[in-house]
């Protein structure tokens, strides 16, 4: 047993060294890369779907109902493989997969150095204690687009993002004055509600939003709180994402606090599609246009 | 102290007799003060928790008619005042329902909780939510109440042929759900999705949001008391031995079924309210009793005033702890971590009957050529290991691995398969040693607490130390595993190691144990959720090093055990017989306790402390005749590697990609296995 040990671990380390030195390289020649493209394993959604908008399909990823559920767009092309949970993906089935490289995020970091034995990982932090999801999205982006040799598309990606956000705050000028909250339900009582350090609230400055949840939140970029903890405001919107969690749709027509609270008095709750909280890009330009939409609806209708 | 405990062990078994202390007048003094005394300190923490959220000029009208613009109103109209009602209802139906039910079963340790009740209600109402949520439309009781009726059934079905004897169904009702706690855990690491909370199914939370769930339960419990109500004199009857009864004119039967219905019944629409809360019925009985409420008819208007004060207090705690409306720390987890030492604390001090240990060894068959059936089981696994290291899924379907397949694939699989053997192979030898110890035939790491102790140990050192290697762990696992043994053998020692006595303590313990998992994972720390997928027992992280330090100290404690067999063997004799062969009895006790932890708490680390490997591998052994106890030793090895690797590489395969921990595929067939074990006897 130890003897295969030992041989295993002269081998991976081989191969790792093999993995690291090749790296470089493909950044700077893109002709090669396209040639024989990556085998990517992705294990982050948010830089799965910058691949995506990049025109590179990983070979695989963890969760594919994760994905229907939570990321929706873009689709994930069905030849993507699943290679199970996010904290326990199967590593024989990483291994037969043979991977070029695997990407990974510091949430991960507990399983890095099984995950470096089939492959060199790269580990990109979009979320991190130091917040600015948005800029370290865009050099996610830059590095990704150098990865795969796709620099032209990563620019325009970038470039399309910001004025697509451009266009939408024209848009959303004349119903800018009242502050919103953006949260998810965590049960009937609870819900986690977005501000500072949060992709949302990066989305809202550039679209020239106000944030009506002001308090802490963890590097994930939410906060906890009980329903109630969000009456402190009283002239702010609500914005609430799919997917509701069993038995939270009776909250929202049932319950007296909810509908005591101002924003349900007003009317101005708004029900969004869902969108990865903790996405990149991609997930950024889609709440901006779901939001964007669900705001008009709403001033058309009132 | 004592003559407390001797006063209530005469009450336990001999109710209706004069009740020398604690009485005045014949009333339940001590009850009432109880009683009074909780109030008080609930009203207190009630006041402050109202003073926080709202000036008290308005107190009035926020009860009568709330100004729908002032939010602080709307708030304890419609979220604070509930959630009182609620907790005061609750607790008043489980001191009742557990009243009732130590009455019906003659039976001062049963309560919902203690003979499975609240646990099946719970996983009938989280398979439904998961599996079947249509079920639901019919109306969460009949949910809840099907669970609880399942549950009891088969508590009953275990216990019967030892005449529903105290223990043994206080003893059937806590594995009953253990195991119903495992299935939930399975469908917790299943459905986990990182990016919703992690999502504790009932775990008591009593937050309310509308009158709704009070109005609900109002009606419900309502007519459940009046049902008993109606039947005290039957009831009181039945506290009676059977053939008083009888002569009475009373149909036992009858009151006997219509007492436990409404017990259950009672626990079941709680649950389906608000979730499960730990612990309360069997506070709220016992504190009845032995604050002097003697009569039944007192005892059942005792227990639920009891019961309700005490929740009431409880979840005003909380609340002072989290900040008013804060349920993100459930109730009911809470009063289950209070509800464990409680029973730790009462055991001793109940006369529950003789319970007579059985499983003896007569009756089961001995052969001559015990080689025969270890080479039997030898090849079995070998034959096994063979499929676990080659045979699997992957991206094209089931194949064998060969070729330049083979090496990639292996360098993933032993690891896994090889700590798994360990593990299966310490705990069966860490199960026949204490079964062999305690003379106790069902006594075994996971049933007496041990495992539970060692992955307590784990925990501590996790949270203390911010970096904590495997040594550190398993050293600390190693402390955490010998206390938990001599908190439960110390219990044991009381009872002269009455197998049942000492079991029950055992799971008393890892029902403690449970309850502070589930308390930390409400609480959302990340740490939570990294113990929630090691307390499952996967073994996805064991490298190469974890496997062999593992298999290292598999190898030397195996090693050692001849030395300790020899000596275990001759115990039986009697403790004056070995010191008169030269023994040193104490020392030699003392080392093979330490040899049974360190076996624990080795294997805890792998597979987690819910396993039942170590009380299975033995019976097996046994069962295949394997009488002495070197080979019985061996056979139990060989079988619990077995078992385990053969877990291990189920979990890994049967829903590929995804992987069910191997611990909790082992406690999945385990669990059937023990229950059986339980039948036979």
């Amino acid at each position: 047993m130890t003897k295969t040990h030992i041989q295993t671990a002269i081998r991976m380390t081989r191969r790792r060294a093999l993995g690291l030195v090749a790296l470089p390289f493909i950044g700077m020649a893109p002709s090669k890369a396209e040639a024989k493209p990556l085998r990517i394993v992705c294990l982050d959604d948010g830089l799965a779907e910058t691949l995506l908008m990049l025109g590179v399909n990983p070979v695989a990823i963890a969760g594919r109902d994760v994905w229907e559920n939570w990321v929706v767009e873009p689709p994930l092309p069905p030849e993507i493989a699943d290679v199970g949970t996010l904290l326990e993906p199967n590593l024989e089935l990483l291994q037969q997969l043979a991977p070029d490289i695997i990407l990974a995020m510091p949430y991960l970091d507990s399983i890095k150095a099984l995950l470096e034995r089939v492959a060199p990982v790269t580990t990109i932090g979009l979320y991190t204690e130091a917040g600015q999801p948005y800029q370290r999205a865009v050099e996610a982006t830059r590095q990704l687009a150098r990865l795969v040799g796709k620099e032209r598309e990563g620019e325009a990606l970038i470039a399309a993002t910001d004025a697509y956000f451009s266009e939408v705050r024209q848009k959303l000028a004349p119903l800018s004055a009242r502050p919103i909250y953006v949260v998810s339900f965590m049960d009937p009582r609870n819900v986690r509600v977005y501000g500072k350090k949060s992709l949302f609230q990066e989305v809202f400055d550039r679209i020239g939003l106000r944030n009506a949840w002001t308090g802490e939140t963890n590097y994930w970029g939410f906060s906890t709180v009980g329903i109630d903890g969000l009456a402190t405001s009283s002239d702010a919107r609500l914005a609430y994402l799919e997917p509701l969690p069993e038995g939270a749709g009776g909250t929202l027509t049932e319950s007296p606090v909810w509908n005591a609270m101002p924003f349900v008095r007003n009317r101005s709750i708004m029900r969004l599609p869902a969108v990865l909280m903790f996405g990149a890009l991609p997930s950024a330009t889609r709440f901006a246009r779901v939001l964007a939409k669900a705001m008009t609806g709403e001033a058309a209708r009132g | 102290m004592a003559e407390d405990g001797a006063a209530l062990a005469r009450d336990g078994k001999l109710a209706g007799r004069t009740w020398p202390r604690g009485t005045f007048g014949n009333q339940p003094v001590g009850a009432i003060l109880l009683c009074a005394v909780l109030s008080a300190a609930a009203a207190a923490a009630t006041v402050s928790n109202l003073t926080v959220q709202l000036p008290s000029a308005l107190w009035l009208q926020s009860l009568t008619a709330p100004d729908i613009e002032d939010m602080r109103q709307v708030l304890v109209h419609y979220a604070f005042l509930p959630r009182l009602a609620v907790s005061l209802l609750c607790g008043a139906a489980l001191g009742l329902a557990g009243t009732v039910l130590q009455q019906v079963l003659r039976n001062p340790l049963a309560s919902p909780e203690t003979v499975g009740v609240s646990a099946g209600a719970h996983l009938a109402l989280a398979l439904a939510t998961l599996l079947a949520p249509s079920l639901l439309a019919f109306g969460r009781e009949w949910v809840a109440l099907a669970g609880a009726f399942v549950a009891i059934s088969a508590v009953f079905a275990l216990s019967w042929h030892k005449g529903l004897s105290p223990l043994s169904v206080v003893l059937a009702g806590l594995i009953v759900s253990l195991y119903a706690g495992a299935i939930g855990a399975a469908l917790i690491v299943l459905q986990h999705e990182w990016l919703a909370s992690l999502f504790i199914w009932g775990a008591g939370s009593l937050g309310q949001q509308d009158w709704t769930t009070t109005l609900w339960l109002l009606p419900r419990i309502g007519a459940a008391a009046v049902a008993i109500g109606l039947m005290v004199r039957p009831l009181t009857l039945l506290g009676l031995d059977d053939e008083g009864a009888r002569s009475l004119g009373v149909p036992l039967g009858v009151y006997r079924f219509a007492g436990l219905a409404a017990s259950v019944a009672l626990t079941a629409f709680v649950v389906a309210a608000v979730g499960v809360i730990g612990f309360v019925g069997l506070a709220a009985a016992s504190l009845a009793r032995i604050g002097g409420a003697r009569r039944l008819s007192q005892r059942l208007v005792m227990a639920p005033l009891i019961g309700a004060s005490l929740l009431w207090a409880a979840d005003q705690a909380v609340q002072l702890a989290t900040g008013p409306q804060g349920d993100l720390l459930p109730t009911g987890a809470i009063t289950a971590l209070l509800g464990a030492p409680l029973l730790l604390w009462l055991l001793p001090r109940l006369a529950l009957g003789l319970e007579v240990p059985a499983l003896t060894a007569e009756r089961l068959p001995r052969i001559g050529r015990p080689g025969l059936v270890l080479a039997a089981i030898g090849l079995s696994l070998l034959l096994l290991l063979e499929l676990a290291l080659l045979y699997g899924p992957g991206p094209h379907g089931w194949t064998i691995a060969f070729g330049d397949q083979l090496q990639p694939l292996l360098a993933w699989r032993w690891p896994r398969v090889s700590a798994a053997f360990a593990a299966g192979a310490m705990l069966a030898l860490a199960g026949l040693m204490m079964q062999r110890l305690t003379g106790n035939p069902m006594a075994s790491p996971e049933v007496l607490g041990i495992s539970a102790g060692a992955a307590l140990g784990m925990m501590v050192a996790l949270f203390a130390l911010s970096d904590a290697g495997r040594p550190a762990q398993t050293a600390a696992a190693t402390v955490g595993a010998f206390a938990a043994l001599l908190v439960t053998l110390a219990i044991g020692r009381r009872a002269a190691y009455a197998p049942e006595r000492l079991l029950l303590a055992g799971v008393a313990l890892t029902a403690l144990f449970d309850a502070l998992i589930l308390v930390l994972t409400a609480t959302g720390d990340p740490r939570a959720v990294k113990l929630l997928n090691w307390l499952t027992g996967s073994t996805y992280g064991i490298d190469a090093d974890a496997a062999l330090l593992t298999g290292a100290i598999a190898i030397v404690l195996s090693l050692l055990a001849p030395l300790f067999l020899r000596w275990l063997e001759m115990l039986p004799l009697g403790s004056s017989a070995v010191q008169a062969l030269g023994i040193d009895v104490p020392k030699t006790r003392l080392l093979v306790l330490l040899m049974v932890a360190a076996l624990t708490a080795a294997s805890t680390l792998i597979v987690g402390p819910l396993t039942f490997i170590g009380l299975m591998a033995p019976h097996l052994a046994r069962r295949l005749g394997l009488a002495r106890a070197l080979p019985q030793a061996a056979g139990a090895v060989l079988a619990g590697a077995l078992i385990m690797v053969a877990a291990d590489w189920i979990g890994r395969t049967v829903i590929f990609p995804l992987q069910i921990p191997a611990g909790l595929v082992a406690t999945l067939i385990g669990g059937p296995v023990l229950m059986w074990l339980l039948r036979r006897r």
